[in-house]
């Protein structure tokens, strides 16, 4: 039977009916549209559906949506501002840390939570923070190399 | 149409390079405004944003979900498929088996079975295909699936190749087919080879089966109009998917339209259609509604294909002062099921690699109750390296020379292995093999890890390996449309389909560089059957020198066209006119000088449409690329835990077209040979079942981000090929994850004195040799 | 793919103990072990029972002995970001930060990592084996490189999967265990069950038991803790062999210590034998070597898996140098 949650997307207030097996990243994609956020595994191994829930880099495809009742969920889709995109997406661009791109929105919200959290990550940080993300393409040097030429750029620069 | 800005659209403080006479080919670049810098990707945006449509993200209002379900088994036959409840069941609309109408049909990709059945009542691995089911959602397909009644005559299997010819094995195909296939190439005389040496070394060598696994999954989606079919598929080739599949359909070319603009990876793993994407036709014809098929991630370990595993052996002569005389390789790897590549190219390197006059290679492809081979990523090549490299460094010992002195010694400038010794366009294998050992410092590094402390339980080395890829030098056919727009913009349109690896920025690159426009105002259009150019699959390390040349030329003519109206409209002969910054300026009168997008006739016209084809390759010659990697590990001797500090990796791929690009596949293709080296391994399940067990990412060990070295080095060293083809381009794709392996194995066995002949290289295997290894001193 | 379940997310962990009783229900916690065993079709559901509300169950605070009480909720990584934690039991802090990666730590709870399932790559996948109603532990003669050298008395040789639950051990933890007779505190070395004792279950939990927090005893002075966890890959990998001590000095002897191995046996495997050759001694070099010896010494391996042996005795030397010098 389904249930009604309500939760906040990208800043958004979402209200909707979802089966209580129907995981948050199959809401995400097919309810919603928001296919940035991708399916790899579903059974959180690789990443790919990586979103940012309460602040906290988690895998969507282990999260049923009902449990995502009342939080607030940062997408792919809710970095770019305006068309301008995020320090971290700039910078994955700039260093060219993109191949295929399908690991691309997971990697990059795992690095947001990362950002938010620890403004200043030494590399192991980040390599850790990116561990839990697999790339099949880049071997995440440039990857890494993004994150911390975002983190300088967020630091010297007020972003809202 | 108002001013545009053109800094906006143009790029270079000079002009664009001069046009070649009509049938001439034109001369290769000098200082390049555009290509060989590090420009980030041209659909860059798109892939950072979530924005770009992959295959599993295609959706329609009215779309079901398909699923395949595969045989459990590793070897059954199906004496019947019962599906009446399965049918019954929520949101189904349709399965498909052998028996439904117009599903009997030939697939013919099993090669050497000419007549083999799409559903083939013999499923002689764990995945092949026994039906389809779609319905309303992926759960209710499954459920579905789950619910089909199957009676299997479950068979004996084979799973094991090292144990396939021995007669008390199942043989895979009735009355005692063991055996796929067998090479044998032989140059010289072996006997007299091995009688002159000084030293000659035999070891065995082992590498694991390694499965590409890209991050997305396979899968499709299938949409009748009539009986038009559109598939949206994650692929490497769209013109060959539409190939196969109007074959296996029956229906002509003009009815399939193949649609592959994003796809996340392939490693060659997405080279063909699947059974599945027959499946998702068939069911979407079947319910009128459009198919999304997506395999699941366990189902990519079984039947999409992998590296197969190699058993090789390796004799190998060699003279005090360093001359090979004599090279024996034997190995026995097995393509699965069918015969299927399962010895594909592991002996190429020992054939062509480093001059010898006397060699011989004999490899025996067996077969198993296992998924098929398919190309990946260098076939043969990286296992070849394993045996080859290893024995270079044995080699070098005994006669007490450096390894990468050993191998300079050995440097053919010409194929060995074909047939009238073509020699190579270029071959920068010499200098990959200096260049790359001076920055990695690489002398230092042998002194001090011979030197290094021996009580200390965690011992430093260093290794090397080299490589060539055995073709690298792309080809004929490629046909690229390129419209220039009256305001200056352009639109480029071909077929090859971007893995991930940069194509379309590189082709961006080759227009821009050639027409003066900014990347970023080039719009390229591929991989779409039905609106994009032929070209054939992107693989083999051969996009870059097919395409780019094509492209080229493609703007050549653009260009040519050009100045045929411009020197019209200004009165000047086309000759006389320049191209510089967005404007044509007459090199008598520079005042003359007038904008594109102020010239009247392009106005008038609206578009200048310029065709490209790639023309043939050098004749008598060969394009390889060549590379030499070097590594530094640590190795702890108590646990055999290895740790890589470093890797720098020398590569000889002729023009470096982009930078980053560049030097993201290198980085790649080394991480894809640590994973090889030390940390994948498919697992069967040998005694019982022969079932693969490692079918998820943490069974199956990719390397993350902390697996590889923090610090990857790339070092492009450019031969300045004027003769492979018109921008000097060679493959690079594959020859980064060639001598990988055989480079950590080497550096191990600096580190410890252990050669480690079988992959991986892991706790498991060392703690056990490195307690051996200390109660034998 | 999930099958079809009812859900129901409780207010209080007397409803959640009311609604799990009787067969086809499950607690739902973090989730991330749950979700998988459904894909994998482990078990059915019929029912998920959602605890994620609970806020008694959530948090780490220090009791009134001095001890730690940690939430059943309690995510993995506020465990490995604890401050407290870390000052007092760095090991604890260690081992929870090697567990799978940070996605699957953000959401794993304690409670969970306890009662997880096997990551038995036949108990994963689809072979009906002992633990699971069959009649055959297909790993005992089959694939059994990552699987265990003891305790398995050649029935089921899985080894427990978590790197949480030696270190735990080793510090002398309870469990607070709650049902519908009330709550009872269970040691941590009574919690899991062998084989040989059911073959179906892994813990001691009944029809209805949830784990509501887990008690750490105060620190001892001169405790020392340390996790050692070695594995194929780097990140996301469960324990090749795994190593938590808990040693207490005083001076440079060492008054107690316990040594619990993990990737070795179905349950965390204490070693009273090593610990035994360590306790009321100086911790050199050769008591050490002497120490790891006797680790390894009932060994039982398998087919695939004899390098447990050496690379286990290597860790407990190495560890337990490493832990002589603070």
């Amino acid at each position: 039977m389904k249930k009604i949650i309500k939760l906040t997307i990208n800043g958004e207030s979402v209200e909707a009916a979802v089966e209580p097996n129907r995981t948050l990243l199959q809401f995400l994609r097919e309810d919603l549209g928001l296919t940035g956020t991708k399916h790899g595994c579903g059974l959180g191994d690789c990443g790919a559906c990586t979103v940012i829930m309460e602040g906290r880099a988690v895998n969507s495809c282990l999260i049923l949506a009902i449990q995502a009742h009342g939080k607030e969920i940062i997408t792919i889709e809710g970095l770019a501002e305006g068309g301008r995109l995020h320090p971290i997406q700039q910078a994955f661009v700039d260093k060219g840390a993109i191949q295929c791109g399908f690991c691309t929105p997971g990697m990059i919200l795992s690095a947001k939570a990362l950002l938010d959290r620890n403004p200043k990550p030494t590399e192991m940080e980040i390599r850790t923070a990116i561990s839990g993300n697999l790339c099949r393409c880049t071997g995440y040097q440039k990857i890494v190399e993004a994150i911390e030429s975002a983190s300088e750029t967020i630091g010297s620069e007020e972003v809202s | 149409m108002k001013d545009q800005d053109e800094s906006l659209y143009y790029v270079g403080d000079f002009p664009v390079p001069e046009s070649p006479e009509p049938g001439q080919e034109p001369k290769p670049w000098g200082k390049t405004r555009v290509i060989g810098k590090p420009i980030p990707r041209v659909d860059a945006y798109e892939r950072v944003s979530g924005a770009a449509v992959y295959t599993s993200d295609v959706t329609f209002s009215d779309i079901l979900y398909g699923v395949v379900l595969g045989s459990p088994y590793a070897n059954a036959k199906v004496r019947s498929i019962d599906v009446a409840s399965a049918l019954k069941m929520p949101g189904v609309h349709a399965i498909l088996t052998g028996s439904t109408k117009g599903a009997d049909l030939v697939w013919p990709y099993v090669w050497g079975k000419d007549k083999a059945k799409l559903f083939d009542p013999h499923c002689r691995y764990e995945g092949d295909l026994i039906a389809g089911v779609c319905a309303e959602t992926p759960y209710q397909a499954w459920d579905s699936a789950r619910a089909i009644k199957v009676d299997y005559e479950v068979l004996p299997f084979v799973s094991d190749e090292r144990k396939a010819l021995d007669p008390k094995s199942k043989a895979v195909e009735a009355p005692d087919k063991r055996v796929a296939k067998t090479e044998k190439y032989e140059r010289g005389n072996l006997e007299k080879g091995f009688a002159e040496a000084d030293i000659v070394l035999e070891t065995e060598y082992r590498t694991e089966c390694q499965i590409q696994t890209p991050i997305e999954p396979h899968g499709c989606v299938a949409k009748w109009d009539g009986d038009h079919l559109t598939l949206w598929h994650s692929t490497q080739g769209v013109f060959y998917i539409q190939q196969q599949v109007a074959e296996v359909l029956g229906i002509p070319l003009s009815k399939v339209r193949v649609i592959g603009r994003y796809m996340g990876g392939g490693f060659g793993s997405k080279l063909e259609a699947g059974k599945y994407t027959i499946v998702a036709a068939l069911l979407a014809k079947m319910t009128g509604r459009p198919v999304k098929l997506l395999l699941s991630r366990e189902e990519t370990f079984l039947v999409t294909g992998n590296r197969p595993p190699s058993n090789m052996k390796l004799k190998a002569g060699v003279k005090k002062d360093g001359t090979l005389t004599a090279l024996h390789f034997t190995v026995l790897g097995t393509g699965g099921a069918y015969e299927s590549g399962g010895i594909s190219l592991t002996d190429w390197l020992v054939r062509d690699l480093y001059t010898c006059p006397n060699v011989m290679c004999e490899s025996t492809e067996v077969l198993i109750n296992a998924g098929l081979t398919c190309p990946f990523r260098a076939p043969g090549h990286p296992q070849g390296a394993w045996a080859l490299e290893q024995m270079m460094d044995s080699l070098s010992e005994k006669i007490g020379m450096d390894p990468v002195e050993f191998r300079l010694k050995n440097i053919p400038s010409f194929s060995q292995a074909r047939q009238g010794n073509p020699p190579y366009t270029t071959t920068g294998l010499k200098e990959c093999l200096e260049q790359g050992a001076k920055a990695f410092g690489w002398e230092e590094a042998r002194k001090k890890t011979a030197q290094q402390d021996k009580d200390n339980p965690v011992r430093s080395g260093v290794g090397m390996g080299a490589c060539l890829w055995f073709v690298g030098g792309g080809g004929p056919p490629s046909t690229i449309v390129l419209k220039l727009f009256a305001d200056g913009s352009a639109n480029l349109n071909m077929g090859a389909s971007d893995l991930g690896t940069g194509t379309k920025t590189i082709m961006a690159m080759v227009v821009s560089e050639e027409l003066g426009i900014k990347p970023d105002k080039i719009q390229v259009e591929n991989a779409d059957t039905g609106s994009t150019q032929f070209a054939t699959r992107s693989g083999g390390s051969k996009t870059i020198p097919t395409e780019s040349p094509a492209v080229r030329a493609a703007a050549i003519d653009v260009k040519r066209q050009l100045f045929q109206i411009a020197a019209e409209e200004l009165k000047v002969p086309a000759s006389n006119l320049a191209l510089q910054n967005g404007e044509i300026i007459p090199n008598a009168d520079q005042s003359k000088k007038v904008k594109l997008n102020k010239l009247e006739a392009l106005k008038k016209r609206g578009v200048i449409i310029g065709i490209g084809y790639r023309g043939p390759n050098p004749e008598k010659k060969w394009v390889n690329p060549f590379a030499a990697q070097f590594c530094e590990v640590k190795v702890d001797t108590r646990t055999g835990e290895v740790r890589i500090v470093r890797f720098f990796a020398a590569h000889d791929s002729g023009r470096v077209m982009n930078r980053l690009t560049y030097d993201n596949q290198v980085i790649g293709g080394i991480t894809m040979g640590i994973g090889l080296a030390m940390t994948e391994m498919r697992v069967l399940d040998h005694n019982e079942t022969g079932k693969v067990v490692s079918r998820n990412w943490h069974d199956y060990k990719l390397p993350t981000a902390l697996d590889v070295p923090w610090e990857i080095v790339s070092i492009a060293i450019d031969p300045n090929d004027t003769e492979a083809n018109t921008t000097g381009a060679k493959g690079l794709g594959e020859p980064v994850t060639i001598p990988t392996a055989a480079a950590i194995a080497n550096a191990v066995y600096n580190a410890t004195g252990i050669r480690i002949t079988n992959t991986p290289i892991n706790p498991l295997q060392l703690s056990r040799l490195m307690a051996e290894h200390k109660t034998r001193r | 793919m999930l099958p079809n379940f009812s859900y129901i997310r409780v207010k209080s962990l007397q409803e959640a103990v009311e609604a799990s009783q009787g067969g086809g229900t499950h607690i739902l916690a973090g989730g991330t072990d749950l979700l998988g065993c459904l894909r994998d079709q482990i078990f059915s559901a019929d029912q998920i029972v959602s605890i994620t509300r609970l806020s008694a169950l959530k948090g780490i605070s220090q009791t009134s002995d001095g001890g730690l009480r940690i939430g059943a909720l309690t995510t993995i990584t506020e465990i490995a970001e604890s401050p407290v934690i870390k000052q007092l039991f760095p090991g604890l802090a260690r081992a929870a930060s090697e567990v799978a990666s940070p996605a699957l730590r953000n959401r794993g709870t304690v409670g969970g990592n306890l009662c997880q399932k096997p990551r038995c790559w036949y108990y994963r996948g689809e072979f009906r084996c002992l633990r699971k109603g069959g009649d055959t532990c297909y790993a005992l003669g089959g694939e059994n490189q990552y699987h265990g050298i003891f305790g398995s008395d050649y029935k089921c040789c899985i080894v427990h999967p978590s790197d949480i639950a030696p270190m735990l051990m080793a510090l002398g933890a309870s469990v607070k265990v709650t049902g519908p007779r009330g709550s009872r505190n269970v040691p941590i070395e009574n919690f899991f069950v062998l084989p040989k004792d059911d073959v179906r279950r892994e813990t001691v939990l009944g029809s209805g038991e949830i784990v509501e927090e887990i008690l750490v005893p105060k620190p001892p002075d001169g405790l020392r803790t340390s996790y050692r966890k070695v594995r194929v890959r780097l990140a996301w990998d469960f324990a090749v062999v795994g190593l938590a001590l808990a040693l207490v000095f005083k001076g440079d002897k060492v008054e107690l210590g316990s040594m619990v191995l993990g990737g070795t046996a179905p349950i965390p495997w204490r070693s009273k034998s090593a610990e035994h050759v360590i306790i009321g001694h100086r911790l050199d070099a050769k008591i050490s070597l002497k120490a790891a010896e006797t680790s390894v010494k009932d060994a039982q391996p398998l087919e695939h898996n004899a390098y447990k042996v050496s690379l286990l005795r290597a860790i407990v030397e190495e560890e337990l140098n490493k832990l002589a010098q603070g």
